[in-house]
């Protein structure tokens, strides 16, 4: 089928209407009803593309009478994309045919008489009749699902340029800030150095606040920087063994664990699909948390790994520390959220949201389970090796 | 005799507080400052009124500068006889990988970032006057 438009000759189109005559004589023993009935547009084509039976829907759905259709060329209708598949199931036979065909919806574009063009989904079964084979297709206008299915790629789609946005602005927004901060720093502290007890104690204390201000903040924005590297500078996950990122965090935490005095042992830890850095900073936040958040001489710290759902590892790291009232079980999860004063233990509080963006990004869950005075809990869910 | 160090650094803030670090660490450097890569190209080659400026026994350059940046005055100072056997030093801000290489590749002699803590800087300064200006042998005028 080349041309679109073109009417056939006399001849086919009368030898075409002959065969639909027939066809429908053949259709009336029962068939046609059925047809009629369908919820669908309905239109029937000889293996030559040409138009041999529609029904009532199919001339709603198109604009034309039915008799402006038969016999014409299905290309007239469905501009593209089904005439083609006719011919090339020329080469198949037919019950080839039907079983290659039977239930795969095409998504093409379908063409009223106003010319004006709506997305489609046909469904074709062939049929084996007297006169040869003949192709049904159901024709079901999908502008609605189209349309949907558009308005929620670009509510996607803005989704991620919404949060590329915003994982930008805050990787920006601390590295840029951390020059000015700098100025600020290391001339605060060349004051406090030179003039320290050489001008009178109000210009001491000013000093100090100032310092102690711009430490404090370098301390945030190095945190902020860290917590955006968890989206921008993650690695692939691949197979890390925990027990090695484990260890590795336990190295970093050498010096904290001697001073504190305490006694961290773990079981045998499971490979996971992991980035390596990311899991041993997950491990240093919570093994270096309960190191912190405790009153004891010598604190006991205990992790652990079991299998759980969904091919995924579930880590616990226990402690005996000073534990955590369930009512803030969800928010110290957050950025920048304490618990504690500043003066009782030192930190930004965004430990744990890091925690909670590593293991989300490893589609992970984090929690923790506690009671005050009896220590806490915090479990964490990673993807198992295949 | 005068360690003579020539500084190529557009801001004023990170100027002072060199030249501040550099005194406490070792009050026979004499610094001297170029504010564009332009300004450190005419230093080095003793142009206009930089005719009596001295031969620096050790550059120090950030990469990020008007005019020149201070890759493209690397690149200048390491294809010229003469200056290229004096030491030069990047100090900058930058931690990218993709900065670190192209200044090794441009024969940087060494490359440092500022650190942000004032003593932190004190130590990288004590440690260029350490191995740069008092252990490391570097040949006199060529």
């Amino acid at each position: 089928m080349k041309s679109t438009g073109a009417p056939l000759s006399v001849e086919a189109s009368a030898s075409a209407r002959k065969a639909a005559d027939r066809h429908l004589a053949w259709m009336e023993g029962g068939y046609h009803g059925l047809l009629e009935a369908a919820p669908d547009a309905m239109v029937v084509v000889d293996r030559s593309g040409v138009i041999v039976l529609l029904n009532a829907q199919a001339e709603t759905q198109f604009g034309y009478r039915r008799d402006e259709l038969l016999g014409q060329p299905v290309t007239r209708i469905i501009p593209a994309g089904f005439a083609e598949r006719l011919i090339a199931d020329d080469l198949r036979s037919a019950s080839e045919a039907l079983a290659q065909q039977i239930g795969t919806g095409i998504e093409l574009t379908g063409r009223r008489k106003d010319d004006s063009e709506f997305p489609i989904e046909i469904m074709l079964s062939p049929l084996e009749t007297a006169q040869g084979i003949l192709v049904i297709a159901a024709i079901r206008n999908i502008s609605a699902r189209k349309a949907a299915e558009q308005t929620l790629m670009d509510m996607v789609s803005e989704l991620n340029r919404s949060n590329e946005e915003l994982s930008q602005f805050a990787y920006i927004a601390s590295h840029d800030l951390q020059e000015p901060l700098r100025m600020v720093a290391s001339y605060t502290q060349l004051l406090s150095k030179r003039y320290k007890g050489k001008l009178d104690a109000d210009a001491d204390e000013f000093i100090a606040f100032a310092v102690d201000g711009a430490n404090r903040m370098q301390r945030l924005i190095h945190d902020l920087l860290a917590y955006s590297y968890v989206g921008t500078k993650g690695k692939d996950l691949v197979i890390v063994s925990s027990e090695e990122a484990l260890g590795e965090a336990l190295r970093n935490l050498q010096v904290a664990i001697q001073e504190s005095g305490a006694v961290v042992t773990h079981g045998v830890l499971p490979n996971v699909l992991a980035d390596a850095g990311q899991l041993t900073a997950l491990f240093q936040n919570l093994v270096g948390n309960a190191i912190k958040y405790t009153n004891k001489e010598n604190p006991v710290i205990k992790i652990s790994a079991c299998p759980d759902v969904d091919s995924k590892w579930r880590f616990s790291v226990q402690d005996n520390g000073l534990g955590i009232d369930e009512k803030y079980f969800k928010i110290i999860f957050s950025m920048f959220q304490r618990l504690h004063k500043r003066d009782e233990f030192a930190g930004t509080g965004i430990g744990l949201a890091i925690c909670k963006k590593i293991v989300e990004r490893h589609g992970g869950a984090i929690w923790v389970e506690s009671q005050p005075g009896y220590g806490s809990t915090f479990h964490f869910t990673l993807p198992a090796t295949a | 005799m005068h360690i003579e160090v020539l500084l190529i650094e557009d801001s004023p803030g990170d100027v002072r507080l060199t030249q501040e670090v550099f005194r406490d660490a070792n009050p026979s450097i004499r610094l001297h400052v170029a504010c564009d890569g332009l300004e450190a190209m005419a230093f080095l080659k003793h142009e206009g009124s930089q005719a009596k400026a001295p031969r620096p026994d050790f550059i120090l350059l950030d990469l990020n500068l008007p005019k020149m940046d201070g890759r493209e005055v690397l690149a200048c100072i390491k294809k010229d006889e003469s200056l290229k056997t004096i030491p030069a030093i990047v100090l900058t801000t930058s931690h990218a990988e993709a900065d670190i290489l192209k200044s090794y590749q441009l024969q940087a002699n060494c490359y440092l970032t500022k650190p942000v803590q004032l003593d932190e800087f004190e130590n990288v300064v004590k440690s260029i006057n350490d191995f740069w200006l008092k252990k490391a042998k570097i040949p006199q005028q060529v």
